[in-house]
């Protein structure tokens, strides 16, 4: 039935009326779920490390430390300054290794090589590795996201 | 004689209140075509064998395995080492998963290249498709629930692929990981889809391919079809289901075997931490797309070697669901052309898996 000034009839409007709340019902539900799906996992802004534990590494050597649930790798380069990647391929994600003979980062996954300064050389790798800030502040070792302050 | 009577009314009382004789009467009526490529026919109910294998031993290990990222590795070690007989139950859960999917792929290539998915059976395809995607992840689930070096770097690479599909990408990787990165929740993540969430679809989506199979019979081969003669049959009860019984038993004897004398290994627990394992191998179904990830140059034109290799995976596989509708007329020429595609990518997919292990 249509009302004469009406634009769709009484059944079209009950329809969507019912539609709209069935939808909305269905959204409603939906939200929570999905939100409960995707755990808010971030990564650290930043990791504080105890100075001492590096001091004594010798050039062209790494150590390991977490970042988050990922390696990170500090790098002691010939200069004995320090280098702080992020130590997971660009790739598809394989923690790598770094090989100190031949100056390299390597993952074993699809042999990708990286030069000792992290950038891809050879191999699937399509980004150098990433880096993360680093700054000595009296004992500590801070290292830092890219772009924190 | 009063014994055959009780019998007869159990079994009118069960039909009066199930209707279950019609089923029997069809499965009684149901005849299998007898011709020079009946052998494939054997190949679905394998299937179903090695699936009935892996809910059994399944069920089994879930009684002592743990899914948390302390205890997953040691519990399958005592399953391996102190439980009465657990070794055998696990490699048999190992070894039954890669022989179900073996004859997933036998069941499917024999289905392509006979083209048994012509009309009416385009259904019954495509929920097969989904059938063999289901087991694929039943495989890449269960891959990581040991828990050792080799497992987690194979389920980081693989929860990353998705990672290079446009829009939902970065979101399905999430969902598979239950965060940024591969942890401990990831591993109880692939545990509850590899005993529940797996399950439920695959038990649905197999009915529904089985319903279909019964509904339009077996598929005669293409040369037999157009002939006017009639094809020989066999009663599918007893006859079929006899030879079937043997299919299964050689089967079953082959899969212990192997299982006994090539026991499922165990490499120590994972380390979040640590660098990937030397010579690290997906299960061999996914090699020849390890190959691939392996092979293409980082950058091609102006994609990323690995976001073309999703690409071409994720469109091949859409094809691949559409085959029937794509391949409609299946005795002229595109036909024809469609079969060779069948057999290079046959040669493709064991030549990229045989240059993996080089």
């Amino acid at each position: 039935m249509k009302l004469r000034h009406s634009l769709f009839t009484r059944r079209q409007f009950l329809n969507g009326l019912l539609g709209g709340w069935l939808g909305a019902f269905a959204v409603s539900f939906l939200y929570p779920v999905l939100k409960f799906i995707f755990p808010p996992t971030r990564e650290p802004d930043e990791v504080i490390l105890p100075f001492a534990d590096f001091q004594d590494m010798e050039p062209n050597t790494v150590k390991n430390f977490a970042w988050g649930n990922k390696p990170g790798i500090l790098k002691r380069n010939n200069d004995g300054s320090y280098t702080a990647f992020v130590g997971v391929c660009t790739h598809l994600d394989c923690n790598v290794t770094y090989l100190p003979d031949q100056r390299k980062f390597y993952c074993a996954c699809h042999e990708g090589w990286y030069d000792e300064n992290g950038i891809h050389m050879a191999g699937p790798p399509p980004r150098p590795l990433r880096r993360l800030n680093l700054s000595i502040e009296g004992e500590n070792l801070i290292i830092k996201r890219e772009g924190v302050e | 004689m009063k014994e055959k009577k009780v019998k007869k009314d159990i079994r009118s009382w069960l039909d009066e209140r199930s209707g279950l004789s019609v089923v029997f009467h069809f499965l009684r009526e149901k005849k299998i075509p007898q011709h020079k490529h009946s052998l494939w026919y054997y190949t679905g109910s394998a299937i179903l064998l090695f699936f009935g294998i892996q809910v059994i031993t399944g069920f089994m290990l879930v009684f002592y395995y743990n899914p948390t990222l302390e205890e997953a590795n040691s519990s399958v070690a005592r399953i391996m080492t102190e439980i009465p007989l657990g070794w055998i139950i696990r490699s048999v859960h190992s070894w039954s998963a890669s022989f179900m999917i073996a004859f997933v792929f036998i069941h499917l290539l024999s289905i392509w290249i006979t083209k048994a998915y012509r009309k009416p059976r385009e259904l019954t395809w495509m929920s097969g498709v989904f059938l063999l995607v289901l087991s694929l992840l039943f495989g890449f689930t269960g891959y990581l629930l040991p828990w050792d070096d080799l497992s987690l770097s194979a389920t980081k690479v693989g929860t990353d692929i998705p990672r290079s599909i446009p829009v939902v990408g970065a979101w399905v990787t999430q969902f598979l990981r239950g965060g940024e990165d591969v942890t401990g929740d990831t591993l109880t993540r692939f545990f509850g889809f590899h005993v529940c969430i797996l399950p439920i679809f695959l038990f649905a989506l197999l009915a529904v391919h089985v319903y279909l199979v019964q509904k339009q019979g077996m598929s005669l081969p293409l040369d037999l079809e157009s002939k006017e003669e009639k094809v020989n049959e066999l009663p599918f009860w007893p006859n079929f289901v006899y030879r079937e019984m043997i299919v299964w038993l050689v089967l079953i004897g082959v899969l212990f075997t192997v299982s006994i004398f090539f026991p499922a290994s165990l490499e120590k627990a994972a380390d979040l931490m640590a660098p990937a394992p030397e010579g690290i191998k997906p299960e061999w179904y996914f090699l020849f797309l390890f190959q691939m990830l392996k092979i293409f140059p980082s950058k091609i034109l102006f994609m990323n070697g690995d976001t073309l290799v999703v690409l071409l995976i994720l469109l091949g596989g859409i094809a691949f669901f559409f085959l029937p509708l794509i391949d409609n007329k299946p005795t002229e020429r595109k036909g024809k052309i469609i079969t060779v595609i069948a057999y290079l990518f046959i040669i493709y997919a064991v030549g990229m898996s045989v240059w993996s292990l080089l």
